[in-house]
């Protein structure tokens, strides 16, 4: 998204600044959700194949 | 937050929030419930981390179509009252943005389901999602007022896909947990449609009541929901489930059919328009809440416990 500070007030850039920390801690909390998943998957994954060997 | 911001609350950007609205957190709740007893109630075990992968998978899926649905639905979402706030509709996540958004976590979810369980759940998924995309969205909603009658199939798809995750096939016990959603579905709509169809007729969104009228409406709840009655009980009927399920199952659909008969007998003027501001109507869509959960709660206690 374009940030068109020449139009915004000061209340406004800092809230459009809150927004943005608020979508990237949400997007980061995700990403690491979904790698622990993964590892997680990978691990039960393996000792189930270990199994059947 | 001041009004300056307010009013330029859609230029500001989405927030996180926004991002969670757009996959409708409501209906997911609904469908990881239902697709969790699915998986559940399934005489195989599968490993824990797997299970909740793959109701994971389910919510995912859902919240993919839901995302697809706000897209695609933008402009009639837009003119409704009750869903004007969407972010889409209220233009705080571009339209592009929520059908990027939709399709890759729909396509993620079903690898991810095929990954952690099988092929047969993985295409369960993928079905469910397209039936709500194309079916539902596209081509029934508004077209014909007996869209969500059909459309409500794509909803009851989550305890096959749980059922499949676990055992790999499809059986007769998820199969009637398909029938009860389906036969749920347009009981707990048209009860929300007969007082939100002012709305509906704005957007131009043939719903049963703006279509048929409101007493046309009334009836069609009662039916179903008198339909809704023996179909919940088939479980414990073919021998699926205990006495337990059986009793719960009759009283929650006693009490739905006396809603329901609440909601036929509620006085209308000439213009049908209810003379009690709907609030059969409004009981009966609360209630039908109450009675999807309770029942599939009692059939996971008693094959569970």
């Amino acid at each position: 998204m374009r940030i068109e500070h020449e139009h915004w007030s000061p209340e406004m850039v800092a809230e459009f600044k809150r927004r943005q920390r608020g979508r990237n801690f949400a997007l980061l909390g995700v990403l690491a959700a979904f790698c622990v998943l993964i590892y997680a998957i990978a691990v039960v994954k393996l000792h189930e194949y270990g199994q059947m060997w | 937050m001041s009004d300056t911001l307010l009013l330029n609350s859609s230029e500001l950007g989405a927030t996180a929030s926004d991002w969670l609205a757009l996959m409708k957190p409501r209906v997911m709740s609904l469908v990881v419930f239902t697709g969790a007893i699915g998986l559940a109630v399934a005489p195989v075990h599968m490993n824990p981390i797997l299970a909740v992968t793959a109701v994971l998978c389910i919510a995912i899926g859902a919240g993919a179509a839901g995302a697809i649905n706000m897209w695609y639905d933008r402009d009639i979402d837009a003119v409704m009252k009750r869903t004007a706030t969407r972010p889409v509709a209220a233009g705080r996540i571009e339209p592009g943005s929520a059908l990027g958004f939709g399709v890759v976590l729909a396509i993620s979810s079903v690898l991810l389901m095929a990954v952690v369980a099988n092929a047969v759940a993985a295409a369960e998924l993928a079905a469910s999602i397209a039936f709500y995309v194309f079916i539902y969205t596209m081509w029934l909603k508004r077209r014909t007022p007996q869209n969500i009658v059909i459309g409500g199939a794509a909803g009851a798809f989550p305890p096959l896909i749980g059922w499949a995750a676990a055992t790999g096939n499809i059986a007769v016990l998820p199969v009637l947990f398909f029938a009860i959603v389906f036969f749920w579905t347009p009981p707990h709509f048209w009860s929300l449609s007969l007082y939100a169809s002012e709305d509906y007729k704005r957007a131009g969104v043939p719903m049963l009541p703006v279509v048929e009228g409101a007493r046309h409406t009334r009836v069609c709840i009662f039916v179903y929901t008198a339909i809704l009655l023996p179909v919940a009980l088939l479980p414990y009927w073919l021998g699926f489930s205990g006495r337990f399920y059986g009793a719960s199952a009759l009283a929650l659909g006693a009490a739905f059919v006396y809603y329901a008969w609440a909601v036929l007998r509620d006085q209308q003027d000439a213009a049908g328009i209810s003379l009690s501001n709907d609030a059969p109507a409004r009981a009966a869509f609360k209630y039908s809440l109450i009675y999807l959960f309770a029942l599939f709660g009692a059939c996971a206690i008693d094959r569970l416990v």
